[in-house]
């Protein structure tokens, strides 16, 4: 026990950390600096062909995509959802790594998840926590967020991208589920 | 398997082994508070979320709804117990408190269940709250207690109970009374309805005694000096006066109220203990018969 397991558990948590933020982008809208844009959130690579999905609130306005090896690449909305938060957003790359994407529906209430985003313009940080509640719309993780990290991923103990974080309400992050992810893509993006 | 994946595995674990003894309490309105299904056909819940005496009802972790009765509550403490019919035999598995140590992990649940992560973030020794209850032990919490969570099982990582969280003994910090405490006081309250005090019915105040005096005495540099004696109380009936500094009971010195109370437990009730007193500066030696404190009605 003692540093026989808190040393290994640190050493996976950093490594997981580093994989989930080779998935996260940041996601500009238009601001005043018209070069790069004003932030507006966080995003998931969702597939290596560009496909990046993030909440509707942020797509609102997206212009452009700073991937994970900082290349700028211009952004074009294909689908958004207000319902569900969720859009997806396209850029021209191939090769991208792509998130690993798990099973909203396996969660279990204590299991911890990582979620990775631009909390206050802080990019690509990490918060630590757990699954506070299932079986609702949302996913529910005691996990501290902040403004910023809205479109990027919450992920289970082995990275797999789980839901995508959506807003705060009562100190509570509240994540969109992966599975709703899925059925967005195979509904709106079909063919 | 990967060591992240094996702790958020035993987090999830111990979500689920206590999640069947983890009830919601509805005896306030809007929001329910937490209880623990602690013996077979009694919940413990923290006191202060229970505002009504009747017309209580408890949800189980299997959905059913069940009418239950208060059994005895300690504002002091703030742990109220209420008798449940037909709850089921699925309890909560006691942890050892005295086993704690500061910076392990724990998780608070909520009904649902819903949970919470965190840390012991600082262990103390025996304090009184507010209410005036004697909590054996501090046990401060570095985690959230979301809206609904008082009265719910702090628990390890191995999904023990090692406390009982609750917001209403501080305005700032999350605290935990241990599982130790909350059985000595169920049990009480079980047994009587009410955790009883002792009594000594004195009016009293510190002061400093002179230094040649305290030094001659070879106790505290204080006592309490007795400002009104209740007629037939207790410290009367032993022979207590007017103007007598108390600076000893039951063989330790006294030096301030919260030294005294901590001599009157419930188990001292009815039990002879003796009291030294200064009475005109010459030590007198007595016996009290410790008596319970009256309760407060309503």
């Amino acid at each position: 026990m003692g540093a026989l397991t808190a040393e290994p558990v640190a050493a996976a948590a950093s490594g997981l950390a580093a994989r989930l933020a080779g998935v996260t982008v940041e996601v500009r809208g238009r601001g005043r600096d018209s070069s790069a844009g004003a932030p507006a959130g966080a995003g998931v690579v969702w597939r290596a062909d560009g496909l990046i999905l993030t909440n509707a609130h942020v797509a609102k306005g997206a212009v452009s995509i700073v991937l994970p090896d900082r290349r700028v690449l211009p952004a074009r909305l294909v689908a958004r959802d207000v319902e569900q938060d969720l859009a997806a957003l396209v850029v021209e790359a191939t090769g991208l790594s792509a998130a690993e994407i798990g099973d909203s529906d396996a969660l279990r209430v204590g299991e911890l998840v990582l979620a990775v985003g631009n909390p206050l313009g802080i990019v690509r940080a990490l918060s630590a926590g757990l699954v506070h509640a299932t079986g609702r719309r949302f996913i529910e993780a005691d996990l501290r967020l902040a403004p910023g990290n809205s479109g990027g991923p919450l992920a289970d103990a082995r990275g797999r991208v789980v839901g995508l974080n959506a807003m705060i309400v009562g100190g509570l992050a509240v994540a969109v589920p992966s599975r709703a992810g899925w059925r967005f893509v195979r509904e709106r993006l079909a063919g | 398997m990967d060591t992240l994946q094996s702790l958020s595995n035993d987090l999830a674990a111990a979500v689920e082994r206590v999640a069947p003894a983890v009830v919601a309490v509805h005896a306030r309105r809007r929001l329910p508070s937490t209880g623990i299904h602690w013996q077979p056909g009694v919940v413990v819940t923290a006191e202060h979320t229970v505002r009504t005496a009747e017309d209580i009802t408890v949800t189980m972790a299997d959905g059913r709804s069940l009418p239950a009765v208060l059994a005895g509550r300690d504002p002091g403490t703030d742990l109220a117990v209420l008798r449940v019919a037909d709850a089921g035999s699925v309890t909560a598995v006691p942890g050892d408190d005295a086993a704690l140590r500061v910076g392990h992990m724990v998780l608070a649940v909520g009904y649902g269940p819903r949970a919470s992560w965190g840390v012991i973030s600082a262990l103390g020794p025996r304090w009184r709250s507010w209410r005036g209850g004697d909590i054996d032990r501090l046990v401060r919490l570095d985690l959230v207690l979301y809206p609904g969570f008082s009265g719910g099982p702090l628990v390890d990582a191995a999904g023990r109970v090692v406390g009982l969280n609750t917001s209403g003994l501080a305005r700032e910090t999350r605290l935990a009374l241990p599982v130790t405490l909350v059985k000595r006081v169920t049990d009480e309250l079980l047994r009587k309805g009410h955790v009883s005090r002792g009594y000594l019915g004195l009016g009293m105040q510190p002061v400093r005694l002179p230094e040649p005096l305290a030094a001659q005495l070879g106790l505290g540099p204080g006592g309490l000096i007795v400002v009104m004696v209740e007629p037939s109380g207790p410290a009367a009936r032993a022979g207590v006066l007017l103007g007598d500094v108390l600076v000893a009971l039951n063989g330790a010195p006294v030096g301030d109220l919260d030294d005294v109370q901590a001599r009157l437990g419930s188990d001292r009730v009815g039990v002879e203990i003796p009291a030294i007193v200064l009475r005109g500066g010459v030590r007198t030696d007595l016996r009290i018969t410790v008596g319970e404190q009256p309760r407060r009605r309503g």
